[in-house]
């Protein structure tokens, strides 16, 4: 496997990494714990983007990567990740078209009552992102059947974690209008992958935080950074971040080429991204000691990230589980 | 970003493939067997086989048939593969099992070192050394020179047209049967210059009076390397490699176009290791036992994890990066082997800690791979070392 970049794809991470730099300071991301709408001046930067999640998954990824090291909050990842390649597959290219062009929101409602992203017939779908500022939603039933219907402004929100991230249980209307039929395999799996890409930006944000304050905290005279048990327990996350980061960008391979280790590809990509984004949670708030502990500091948004992500879409022990399926059958 | 090399690049794999089904030896095709802790002390007839004559002449032919080291030209045992191609190479000798040289300071260090470092007389000594025609070992860690190798004080003085050679060096793997010694000695004092400014490079000749080897044994009880001591040893003058004190720069000099894939073998190793966990799972019935599905999940994870870190790695490398994924690659695989060969004995329950020829699921095979395994995380770069360079190389921590 090849993981070097084309000039295109490097364009497209920094691309990414300058426009988010630019349109989504931590004070938006902090605006937005109170008040949703502090992320549309951010929406107006990222939907000329969500033409991303028409194409190869890769380029999808090395751009969620970046969304995630910003912690972007907004429907970008809904309409991009989830909304626009589930609508392609049903064949709702209107639809698809009018996603893709940013000129309308959307988000799925696929999740049972359980909480599991496993097709079902449930009545109430639950952990539908931005459920209730999207102008639409697209719900799939347990046999791939897509249907939509407008966002539900009175949505009850599911309480996260994560302030970046919302969450809402959305009831499957009755005259929602039929799109088509998807395969939802596959749909899972770009989208768990994009979920995983978006992770490691998050990760990679922890990581580099606790690095940059051990080269700058002094404490008995000297930077902590200089002290081994810190050395090595950045040296852990560190390899940590750097194989899940291997294991995303081969399961987005597998994806885009359909290659047949696809399926255990995408269980790997998922269950390394979220060991590697809550070990970068747990480590950096460790090495920032008493500040890292603080409403105040920046730390706990991305932490609250790591952990809401590593609980969406299966967490590392439920893509372990399926795995395990798959070992031993 | 992709999964697949180009057809040329596979058509080289082809053509290795070709190749080892027509010349290797029966022992080379078998498959080494990863976990081999090396030859027992008391199995007297391998004892004189450390290097057999079967891999002496498959080391040869792949030599004479440019398979030895595929990035060279063919007088020194290649066919001027590129990067992709050496990959290839390695990716289908670790997948196939099959050892190119059950010696590697020749072809691995001395070869490499020589063509870099040598003078034209010293360079000659390449290519017989990457055939295996010369056994060579490296005079490197001594008692007192570990991870502090540049510590070492083995010493060499000035005498004319010749050094003398005392001390000691230790875990010197080959030195039993080598007629060569790669050897690091300090020529500078400690006290008159900073440690690592004060060694040279010699080549010593095993046969020369004064050397004493004495075989180590290992926990394992096998015996793979030795204690190598140096009395009043004399070295003639021409026998520096480079300069002196200036040795320290050639414990770089390495097979560095083949750094892109050294992990490729560490991958294989533990790959296997899952897939034998899985069956022996199936064996004992604990296949539906959730905490050995979760374990067995999790080292699948990891192992291909890494695997697709390797690739990473020599992408980088491939691309002029002095690729600090190897650094990874070494911590990582050898705990990880470690763990997966414990693993293999908890699974075994009360037989997991009996090596006997006629009970235990495979005789022991795991309780003594996890012996040998404590070696891997100690040489080539202990853990803790790598986690410091990691530390202070790449993530830039001060030291």
């Amino acid at each position: 496997m090849d993981f070097s970049l084309s000039d295109e794809q490097v364009l497209v991470r920094d691309t990414a990494s300058s426009l988010l730099d630019r349109h989504c300071p931590i004070s938006l991301v902090r605006a937005g714990i109170d008040d949703p709408s502090a992320s549309d001046p951010l929406w107006a930067q990222l939907r000329e983007w969500v033409v991303l999640g028409d194409g190869s998954l890769v380029d999808l990824c090395l751009f969620l990567e970046e969304c995630g090291s910003a912690l972007a909050p907004g429907p970008y990842f809904a309409s991009a990740a989830l909304a626009l390649p589930l609508a392609r597959a049903a064949g709702g290219d209107e639809l698809a078209a009018r996603i893709q062009a940013g000129d309308a929101t959307a988000t799925v409602a696929f999740a049972g009552e359980d909480g599991e992203w496993v097709a079902n017939d449930d009545p109430v779908k639950t952990f539908v992102l931005e459920a209730d500022r999207v102008d639409t939603i697209l719900f799939v039933d347990v046999g791939g059947r897509v249907t939509v219907a407008p966002g539900q402004p009175g949505a009850r929100q599911v309480g996260s974690l994560d302030f970046t991230r919302r969450l809402f249980e959305a009831a499957v209307p009755h005259d929602a209008t039929v799109i088509g039929t998807a395969p939802v395999d596959e749909w899972l799996a770009r989208a768990t992958v994009a979920l995983a890409a978006e992770m490691l930006g998050t990760a990679r944000r922890l990581k580099d935080a606790a690095i940059e304050y051990a080269k700058q905290r002094v404490q008995f005279d000297v930077p902590i950074g200089s002290f081994q048990a810190i050395q090595h327990k950045l040296a852990d996350v560190s390899v940590a971040f750097e194989r899940a980061w291997s294991a995303v960008y081969y399961a987005a391979m597998c994806v885009d080429a359909d290659d047949p280790d696809v399926v255990r590809a995408v269980h790997v990509a998922k269950a390394a991204a979220g060991a590697a984004a809550t070990r970068a949670a747990k480590d950096a708030i460790q090495i920032h000691g008493g500040i890292g502990y603080t409403w105040e500091h920046d730390l706990h948004l991305a932490i609250r990230r790591a952990y809401a992500s590593e609980h969406l879409m299966g967490t590392s022990g439920w893509h372990h589980d399926r795995l395990a399926d798959l070992l031993l059958r | 970003m992709r999964l697949e090399w180009s057809e040329a690049d596979e058509a080289f794999r082809a053509e290795l493939d070709e190749f080892i089904d027509e010349c290797a030896p029966p022992e080379a095709k078998a498959g080494r067997d990863f976990t081999d802790g090396g030859v027992d002390a008391e199995d007297r007839e391998r004892r004189e086989a450390i290097i057999p004559q079967w891999a002496r002449d498959w080391q040869a032919t792949l030599f004479d048939h440019g398979w030895m080291v595929p990035g060279y030209p063919p007088e020194l045992g290649g066919r001027n593969a590129t990067p992709v191609q050496t990959l290839i190479y390695m990716e289908e000798m670790a997948r196939r099992r099959i050892p190119r040289s059950l010696h590697f300071p020749g072809y691995a260090i001395v070869g490499p070192s020589l063509l870099e470092f040598g003078d034209d007389a010293q360079k000659t000594l390449a290519a017989p050394s990457i055939r295996g025609d010369i056994v060579w070992c490296i005079g490197m860690s001594e008692p007192n020179a570990g991870s502090d190798l540049a510590g070492l004080t083995t010493r060499a003085t000035k005498d004319g047209d010749r050094f003398i050679v005392n001390g000691q060096k230790v875990w010197t793997s080959y030195a039993m049967v080598a007629q060569k010694c790669f050897c690091y000695v300090r020529t500078t004092p400690l006290d008159r210059a900073p440690k690592h400014k004060g060694i040279t490079v010699l080549i010593i000749d095993m046969d020369t009076p004064g050397i004493d080897v004495r075989p180590i044994k290992h926990i394992t009880g096998a015996e793979d390397f030795a204690e190598v001591f140096f009395t009043d040893v004399e070295v003639p003058a021409e026998n520096v490699v480079g300069t002196v004190d200036d040795g320290w720069r050639i414990t770089m000099g390495s097979l560095a176009h083949e750094r892109g894939g050294l992990w490729l073998q560490s991958v294989a190793m533990v790959q296997q290791a899952v897939d034998d966990l899985c069956a022996m799972a199936k064996r004992h019935g604990l296949e539906r036992d959730g905490g050995v599905r979760r374990q067995l999940a999790t080292a699948y994870e990891k192992v291909a994890s890494l695997r697709a870190l390797g690739y990473k790695g020599f992408s980088s490398f491939a691309q002029g990066s002095s690729a600090p994924e190897h650094s990874y690659l070494k911590l990582a695989t050898s705990e990880l082997g470690k763990e997966l060969w414990e693993l293999g004995m908890q699974l075994q329950g009360p037989y997991g800690a009996v090596v006997d020829r006629e009970r235990g699921d495979e005789h022991g095979r795991w309780a003594r791979a996890f012996f040998v395994s404590f070696a891997n995380t100690i040489a080539g770069g202990s853990s803790e070392i790598q986690r410091n360079i990691i530390a202070t190389r790449i993530l830039g921590l001060p030291r």
